[in-house]
């Protein structure tokens, strides 16, 4: 007879088997990953491109990558978009700090096709005006409703505190669009994308043939490996409210600068950062969601740069509940910092941890991801496999010890907007 | 093809196994057939904060995050105006944990105060977030009240206000669970690298216990037909002028759904539909277009939605939307946008069907339509429409008095 009150037993994860993808090389230190042997007829191609909002302005990257494909000399923005159509191929461009990504998806029968028709129109693009114009007019609108939400207002806040007067801190405003030339823009593009490829992903069944013909196709347009910009940040901590009088919630956001993955530090960190506010179970989801109902919800999370990272907990709250809930937050970390995390609590989330991993290594493109997640930093699969040792041995001493080390009240910059 | 097994337990349970050999994950996926439409008008907002309290432990399990967590796993859930769908992923060896989980909610709920009360003030404050404290973020609060007069889709999932989530009783929660969350009006699917009979023999071990209860009728009103086109104008502090025309379209197992699905997408095509090129390339009448439909189980909306350029009026637009929509019920789709919409399509649904979570959600809501195989008959549905179908359909989608347009107007100096 079932006894419903018994929770069944559980199997722990002991290894989980990664897979790397094989690596050609297109120029020195230009490196192509082809993931094949796909179950399916999906396949993507990923270009990567040191061309992201550090390595001159964030208006310069973020309208270069938009008008990539909008025309030739021989071709119209229309047309080059219903060749891509005729493959059934999907297209897109996203810019970070670091780096900007332009990705086709197709059916593997046609992503040589459609890589064909990308490489025509992004070699010979000429940013014909009118298509500037455009691109300017509706982005400047999008623009205008982002920055009437709190917490777009919070988070761009806070990064320019955090990242001071670095590259890393810049914004596009409203009166940058005014200013755009179409030179610029060339420029930019001949500087950081005809020659500012960085690495090619690839997934896909297709014959070796294609992958090398797009791999030569790819030796025109390389640059160099990634550098980031010089970037050094005081870590002093600020505290600022800005009131926005007809906003019914306040955004939180609180953080500092933090290191990546090629610091010793990291798996630990990440195993408290989780415990503190990156699962639903969370200490700051039960207490200010499930205890208090003060938010929809609250975490906390940590980005990876090239040569740093952040740490970051973000929340919108009722508009009378900002303090308290800054309070809770203090509460909560220096709980951390003063007691041991319960066994069954640490136990809960090593188990929880290592099967997100697991999840994470799940099929062709999400292990591609993992992947590129330690290439990034230089590293090798085998981080993962040190992860997982780390995070079973992992002890309450020591992430007690990593709250004292790095997460010091007076070392967090808090920022309210609403 | 996805390949599935269907059996279902004494009690009523639907359950639906599709074989993945290659994942090391399990996905647990609950239907209940029951959402927002099921509600009454002065008891609105329900479902969803039903799907909440449903994470507030069960009648042997205090908690039910927690033990999935130490499986390795997660969950979440979401309710839509015809659905309330939960999912676990975890690890498959912890498939036994999922299923405990979930039968245990499935035959009671702990009902607390403490988690109704913070339940109710965490979706009061998912409210404000979504839909109060956003630009354009209450348009579908007052747009489905002007497009339904009758049919409980006139209120959104979140609710039609505040108060009524303030209002909700622990007996309204329990008369709520009594009803609607029950083996048969649930739909199970499990994916994963097991054997049938091991599936059939763990989930009749958790479910097979539950009382049986009588799925109850659902009987909504109809919406009526209209007799001319209405229109209404909100002020709101926002950045430009908005507008979204909506068009009453056929319910989701009527052949018309397909061609409405498949008109929007060529419409609403980016940087090269006639939408797109007439309004913002050549005449700079907007910053933003796009068409897309509902995707309802009852008779839906085809939207037409987009911003409007400074200094442009709504009634320059009108004339436009309307000479473009003339253009779809006059002129036949060209053999080659169709072939291109086509293969479009084919691309979306093989990337889509990668996913474990889409793949048995899709199957657990094309069991809710009536067979899950609907799953691999769609992509056929598609492949054979031709351009005289959608001219003959959009004749009928967009007559005038079908149509209702919500303007959003820019406050002054805002």
């Amino acid at each position: 007879m079932l006894n419903r009150q018994v929770a069944p037993k559980l199997t722990p994860i002991k290894s989980i088997d990664f897979s790397v993808p094989e690596m050609f090389e297109i120029h020195a230190g230009i490196p192509l990953y082809w993931k094949n042997n796909i179950a399916n007829e999906t396949a993507k191609i990923e270009l990567h491109f040191n061309a992201g909002t550090t390595v001159e302005t964030p208006i310069l990257a973020s309208l270069t990558a938009g008008l990539l494909i909008t025309g030739t000399k021989a071709k119209s923005a229309i047309q080059i978009q219903h060749a891509l159509d005729a493959v059934g191929a999907y297209y897109d461009v996203s810019v970070s700090q670091e780096q900007a990504i332009v990705t086709l998806y197709a059916l593997n029968g046609y992503l040589k096709q459609a890589f064909d028709i990308f490489q025509e129109a992004f070699t010979a693009a000429i940013f014909p005006e009118k298509e500037v114009q455009e691109i300017c007019n509706e982005r400047q609108e999008k623009l205008k409703v982002q920055l009437q939400k709190v917490n777009v207002l919070a988070q761009r806040k806070i990064q320019q505190v955090l990242f001071e007067e670095t590259p890393y801190a810049q914004f596009i405003s409203q009166g940058d669009y005014a200013n755009v030339k179409r030179a610029d823009l060339i420029e930019f593009h001949h500087k950081h994308y005809l020659n500012g490829l960085s690495k090619v992903f690839l997934v896909g069944d297709f014959s070796e043939e294609v992958m090398l013909d797009i791999k030569t196709a790819c030796a025109d347009f390389t640059g160099k490996a990634f550098k980031p910009v010089n970037s050094s940040f005081s870590g002093k901590a600020h505290i600022d409210h800005q009131e926005k009088s007809d906003a019914l919630q306040t955004a939180i956001r609180i953080g500092k600068i933090m290191f990546n993955k090629t610091h010793p530090d990291f798996i630990t960190f990440s195993v408290l950062n989780t415990i503190l506010g990156d699962y639903f179970g969370s200490r700051l989801m039960s207490n200010i969601r499930e205890d208090k109902g003060y938010t929809y919800g609250i975490g906390s999370y940590m980005m990876e740069n090239t040569h740093f990272g952040y740490f970051m907990i973000a929340t919108e709250v009722a508009k009378e509940v900002r303090e308290a809930t800054i309070q809770e937050v203090k509460h909560e970390i220096e709980k951390l910092q003063t007691d041991l995390v319960p066994v069954e609590e640490l136990e809960l989330v090593k188990s929880y941890l290592l099967g997100q991993l697991l999840k994470a290594a799940d099929g062709p493109y999400a292990m591609l991801d993992l992947f590129s997640g330690v290439e990034l930093h230089g590293m090798d699969i085998s981080f993962y496999n040190k992860y997982i040792q780390k995070v079973q041995e992992i002890t309450a001493e020591e992430i007690r010890e990593m709250a004292r080390k790095h997460l010091d009240w007076k070392s967090l910059s808090i920022i309210s907007v609403g | 093809m996805i390949h599935f097994e269907r059996f279902k337990l004494d009690n009523g349970l639907t359950v639906i196994f599709h074989k993945e050999a290659s994942t090391p994950m399990a996905v647990v996926n609950l239907l209940y057939d029951v959402g927002a439409r099921d509600e009454k008008e002065e008891k609105t907002g329900f479902a969803h904060l039903f799907e909440h309290l449903m994470f507030g432990g069960s009648v042997n399990i205090p908690d039910f995050d927690g033990p999935l967590q130490a499986a390795g796993g997660e969950s979440n859930a979401f309710t839509s105006n015809d659905i309330t769908n939960y999912y676990d992923v975890l690890p498959a060896h912890n498939l036994d944990t999922a299923l405990w989980l979930e039968s245990d909610r499935m035959l009671s709920l702990a009902f607390t105060d403490k988690s109704l009360e913070v339940q109710r003030n965490v979706v009061i404050e998912e409210f404000k977030q979504r839909y109060l404290n956003q630009p354009y973020g209450d348009v579908w609060l007052e747009l489905r009240p002007l497009a339904y007069t009758k049919h409980p889709y006139k209120w959104a999932t979140i609710g039609k206000e505040i108060k009524h989530i303030e209002d909700a009783k622990m007996s309204d929660v329990k008369a709520f669970f009594k009803k609607h969350y029950h083996p048969s009006n649930c739909i199970l699917c499990v994916i994963g690298n097991f054997e049938l009979d091991y599936v059939k023999e763990r989930i009749d071990h958790f479910f097979g216990t539950i009382p049986k209860a009588k799925k109850s009728a659902r009987i909504l009103p109809l919406e009526p037909m209209r007799d001319r086109f209405k229109s209404k104008t909100i002020v709101r502090n926002v950045p430009a002028d908005a507008f979204y025309y909506a068009f009453k379209m056929p319910e989701r197992k009527h052949p018309g759904y397909y061609f409405a699905d498949l008109l929007s997408d060529i419409m609403g095509r980016e940087k090269v539909s006639k939408m797109y090129v007439e309004l913002i390339k050549k005449q700079k009448l907007v910053s933003e277009i796009n068409a897309y439909i509902t995707g309802s189980i009852d008779e839906g909306l085809f939207i037409i939605t987009g911003k409007l350029n400074e200094g442009k009026s709504f009634v320059e637009l009108d004339k436009e939307i309307w000479k473009i929509i003339t253009h779809y019920t006059e002129t036949l789709i060209s053999k080659k946008e169709l072939e291109q919409i086509k293969i479009k399509l084919r691309t979306a649904r093989a990337f889509q069907d990668q996913g474990l979570l889409n793949r048995a959600m899709n199957l657990s809501f094309f069991e809710l339509l009536g067979d899950a195989n609907g799953i691999n008959e769609e992509q056929e549905i598609y492949q054979t429409i031709n351009a005289e179908d959608l001219r003959t359909f959009a004749k009928q989608l967009f007559l005038k008095k079908n149509g209702v347009l919500l303007k959003v107007k820019k406050k002054k100096n805002a």
